[in-house]
Parts: structure tokens; C-alpha cells; sequence
């Protein structure tokens, strides 16, 4: 189980590697969304919010109506903020749970393809 | 050839396509499980190339209905061979002929002239281009949720959003209506509208069956405000319903029909853009305006021929219904076992539509159904449905198989987690 803390420093570090990656920013420059991420295990929720490819801001709790809702256990936030694993295929394990159109589950699992693309 | 050199085969075809091709395209098979490299080819199954059989209830959305790598159809492309090349598209051939004579005998009521182009988004676009060139009206209606192709004018008329966006500004003049609701359109018609576009089974939309009275009032609509109607029957058509062509169940003639996929068996690409002997009379002043290099090529005509003469020999549209009631039977049974999971089941011959209760299913089940040998992808349009279109020559011992391991993958999800409707 990660912290919300823990969780907060995995974001921090996500927000850096997407807006230093140029190459990823010019990729989703026509990708404006409100995410809420939820912690099922803890309760916890997080909303980010991505401004033409851009994450401008993250914070605890939920904030906002969102375009996209994803559901996973603390651990598998932190894991997939820092790169460890590979979004769709525990998207399609059913471990992480998107509401969001197919093209905005693309879009996410792009960035983690992008920044980690060993992952 | 050892299993590891397979598999190294497989490993460095999977990385040239992510590197020279596309590697999202590539990521995202794999994580479905649909990572295959697809090699030997027979009937209703692809091996991949280490050697794992798949039953394909995908067929490219509907291009095999004659079998995969069907002997007749192979034959006959060899056979032309020994004649024919692709021929000029600016002279005249007897395969061309021939083909657009059979087709203008096969298609309903008094379709009778044709126009050969590569693929379905190409027999859309001149399908379109003929509306208003022949009108000299300028709106075409199209529906939510349709798909029918990702070229020009064809963009214009898909109802989803995501697949046009980023190509704005697309071609003016086309208004979007739901599907199956005949007051919309009444309402979207205006005095320059041209034509009304439709699938009369959506496809990528999710096997949408419009109400029945749906297309013979379309026609109706069509025919009191002189516009025309074009019916979209590249999934549809070829006997995949149970008939020649769907519009049959409903007893309605298109002015113009489009048709593509299945007419070139899997084999040789090939469509084609049929309408009514009146609307030729746009062409007599303007022959060479609508023009395809590769478009009815001779060898892609003489394919044709051969997949229409299978399919009437062996009577494939007796034989989808056939097998759909077969399928029916199993999937009346999955729906009353896993309610969580089915809600409904949309069909016509073998047009299959499984509407799974939330979105997170389609691409879960796509991956649990390719772990037990079946390839059947969530629909384009709507990730909660998932389409089955099996070669039409599928046997009842085929059609058990797939049901036993959409039976089997349902059983194993529904004891996972995430399955709420609001996951």
C-alpha cells in the first residue's frame, strides 16, 4: 500500500518526465483532459490536470468533473507514475480501470510508452 | 524449423513493424494478446507463425467470407495470371465486363452500372461524388456511429468524432442524425440535400439493427424528396446476413450501393460503387471524372467473379443462417449465465454483436478469448461490444468451439474484479 504522500512524490516526478519529454509534449499538444486517479485500497483520489499536452497542475482529492477516471490500487498509481509497469496490459488484466474513451486510454498508455518505452 | 528460431522470427518481425510501421500498433497487440504474426492461412483459422491456431471471427471486418486463402478463389487469381495483369485502367476489358454484369444481376431491383475502385472508402467517396454531381444538391446525411471509410468525402460521413478531428476542417455540408430514427431525418432534410448515407446494419458502430420499418421509410423519404440513397453493404454485403445483401431483409433498393471486403475474397482488393441506370447519365458528359489506376483491376474482376460463383454455388447465405442460429442458441445461453458481463446480443446471419455491460469488457475479453484460440476484437466505434464475423464457412463444430471459449473466458472474468457498470 502506498501512502498519499507517496503517491504526491510518484505524481510530482510523472508531471517532470512529461513536461521535460519534448517529443511527448508535441505528441499530445492537442490533448487537453481533467484525470482523476483513485486509490480503491485507500480511498484516496487525485486530480491532474493535462493543458494541451502539458500536466499544469496535480492535487490530492477529487476536483472538478473529469474526462477520465482511473481505478487501481495504491501501489499500481505509484508503479505506473514511476514507469514500473505497463498500463495496458494490466488495463487489460483488468488491475487498472479507465473510464475514458479507447482513444484517451491509448493517450495514456502512449505516455508511459514514450518516457519508458522498455516498460 | 525449432521452436526458438520461430520465436526469435516472430520477436525480430514484431520489432521491424514497431520500428518501420507503427509501435503503438504493436504495443497495444500485444497487451490484447493479439501480437500475432499471422502466417499459414486455411478457411476459418490463422496460425501465427510459431504455430499457435486462431479461429479469425475478426476476417478483417468481414473480408473473408468466402475462407481464408478459399482453393477456389486461389486458383482462379493463378489462373489469370497466365493472361492477365492489372490491366489500363483507361481501356476497356472483358474481366470488367463480366464482373459489372454479374454484380448489376446480384444487387436488388434495378442497380444496374458500376464503378470499381480499391477499397470501401474509395467506393463511399465516388458514392458521394455521384450524389452531388447527379443532383447538383450539395448535403449528404450520414448517422452516428457510422463508419464508412477513412478517405475524403467517406471521413466526412463516420460518426465518431475522434476519427475526424484531427483532420479538420473536413468537407462541408454533411449532417449527422442518429441511427434508426426516421423524424431526425425528416428534420435534417432541406431542399439541398442530396443524398442519405447508411449501413443498413452498422458495423463498426457495434451491430446496430435499425427498427424495421427504419430503411423501407428512409426509402420512402428519399424517393417523396428526390434524393438518394446509398447503401453501405462492405460488411454487410456478400451473404454475411443471410441473404445476398442486407438490404434484402427489408425489401429496400438502394440508388446507389457500395460494396468491397469480401468481393475480393481475401485475395485481391477490390469494391465497388453500383447504382441505377438514370444516374448514369451523369458519367455520359463527364466519362473520366471519376478515375481509379488500380480501381476493378482484371485480375481483382475475375477474383470477384470467382468469390460471387462460391458463394452461390455453395449457397454461403443458406449456410449463415444457418450457423447464426447455431450461434444464437449458445449465446441466448452466456446471456442468462453471465448477466453481469452480457446484456444483449445484436445479430443477423453471422453479424454478431456482443454487448458487454461496460467498456473495460470488449478489450478483456478480446485478450482472455485470444489465450483459448479466437481472434474477436471490440468493435472501433464502442469498446463494449464486441463483433464476431467468422468466415461464412465456418462448421457447427467451429461455431462450438468459439462459443465454448467465449463460455469459458466469460467464466474466468467474471470472477475477476472491475466489472461494475461504473468501473
Amino acid at each position: 500500500m502506498a501512502t498519499s504522500q507517496e503517491i504526491l512524490e510518484a505524481l510530482a516526478d510523472y508531471q517532470g518526465q512529461c513536461n521535460e519529454n519534448k517529443r511527448l509534449r508535441k505528441m499530445q499538444r492537442d490533448w487537453s483532459k481533467l484525470i482523476h486517479f483513485v486509490a480503491e485500497d485507500t480511498g484516496d483520489t487525485f486530480t491532474m490536470n493535462v493543458v494541451k499536452g502539458e500536466i499544469v497542475s496535480f492535487e490530492a482529492g477529487a476536483n472538478g468533473a473529469p474526462d477520465i477516471i482511473v481505478t487501481a490500487t495504491s501501489e499500481s498509481l505509484c508503479d505506473m507514475f514511476w514507469g514500473d509497469l505497463n498500463p495496458s496490459q494490466k488495463y487489460l488484466a483488468g488491475e487498472i480501470k479507465v473510464k475514458a474513451t479507447q482513444e484517451d486510454v491509448i493517450r495514456l498508455d502512449a505516455i508511459t510508452m514514450i518516457i519508458w518505452p522498455d516498460v | 524449423m525449432m521452436g526458438n528460431d520461430l520465436a526469435k522470427i516472430k520477436a525480430q518481425a514484431l520489432s521491424d513493424f514497431s520500428k518501420f510501421i507503427g509501435p503503438m500498433k504493436v504495443r497495444t497487440m500485444k497487451a490484447a494478446g493479439l501480437d500475432i504474426i499471422e502466417h499459414k492461412r486455411e478457411g476459418v483459422n490463422v496460425w501465427d507463425i510459431t504455430g499457435e491456431k486462431y479461429i479469425d471471427c475478426q476476417t478483417g471486418s468481414g473480408i473473408m467470407n468466402v475462407g481464408r486463402r478459399n482453393p477456389d478463389i486461389v486458383e482462379a487469381l493463378k489462373k489469370a495470371l497466365d493472361t492477365y495483369d492489372i490491366g489500363v485502367f483507361l481501356l476497356c476489358s472483358k474481366p470488367k465486363a463480366d464482373l459489372a454484369k454479374k454484380l448489376a444481376e446480384i444487387t436488388p431491383g434495378d442497380l444496374k452500372c458500376t464503378i470499381f475502385g480499391v477499397g470501401g472508402g474509395e467506393a463511399n467517396d465516388a458514392a458521394i461524388k455521384i450524389a452531388r454531381g447527379f443532383t447538383m444538391k450539395k448535403e449528404i446525411i450520414y448517422t452516428q456511429r457510422a463508419y464508412h471509410g477513412h478517405t475524403g468525402f467517406s471521413l466526412s460521413a463516420i460518426g465518431r468524432d475522434a476519427y475526424k478531428e484531427p483532420f479538420e476542417p473536413l468537407m462541408p455540408g454533411f449532417i449527422m442524425v442518429p441511427f434508426g430514427d426516421i423524424e431526425a431525418i425528416k428534420k435534417a432534410i432541406t431542399a439541398d440535400t442530396a443524398a442519405i448515407i447508411l449501413e443498413p446494419i452498422q458495423g463498426e458502430g457495434g451491430i446496430n439493427i435499425p427498427p424495421d420499418d427504419y430503411l423501407p421509410q428512409v426509402r420512402k423519404l428519399c424517393d417523396d424528396h428526390e434524393i438518394l440513397l446509398i447503401l453501405d453493404e462492405i460488411q454487410t454485403g456478400f451473404a454475411r446476413t443471410g441473404k445476398m445483401f442486407a438490404s434484402e431483409h427489408w425489401g429496400v433498393v438502394p440508388d446507389i450501393m457500395t460494396v468491397a471486403k469480401s468481393l475480393g475474397g481475401g485475395i485481391y482488393p477490390i469494391s465497388a460503387t453500383i447504382f441505377k441506370e438514370e444516374i448514369q447519365d451523369f458519367f455520359i458528359p463527364h466519362p473520366f471524372i471519376h478515375l481509379s489506376t488500380f480501381g476493378g483491376s482484371d485480375l481483382g474482376c475475375i477474383v470477384g467473379m470467382a468469390v460471387i460463383d462460391y458463394i452461390q454455388k455453395h449457397d454461403l447465405a443458406g449456410h449463415a443462417e444457418k450457423m447464426g442460429i447455431r450461434f444464437r442458441t449458445g449465446l441466448d445461453a452466456l446471456l442468462k449465465d453471465y448477466p453481469s458481463l452480457l446484456l444483449e446480443v445484436r445479430q443477423s446471419g453471422l453479424m454478431i454483436g456482443l454487448q458487454y455491460t461496460n467498456e473495460s469488457i470488449g478489450p478483456r475479453m478480446t485478450k482472455k478469448l485470444a489465450e483459448r484460440g479466437v481472434i474477436a476484437i471490440y468493435t472501433g466505434n464502442d469498446p463494449s461490444i464486441c463483433r464476431l464475423m467468422p468466415p461464412l464457412v465456418i462448421t457447427p463444430e467451429e461455431v462450438d468451439f468459439v462459443l465454448n471459449a467465449l463460455a469459458e473466458s466469460m467464466k474466468e472474468l467474471s470472477g475477476e474484479a472491475g466489472l461494475g457498470k461504473n468501473d
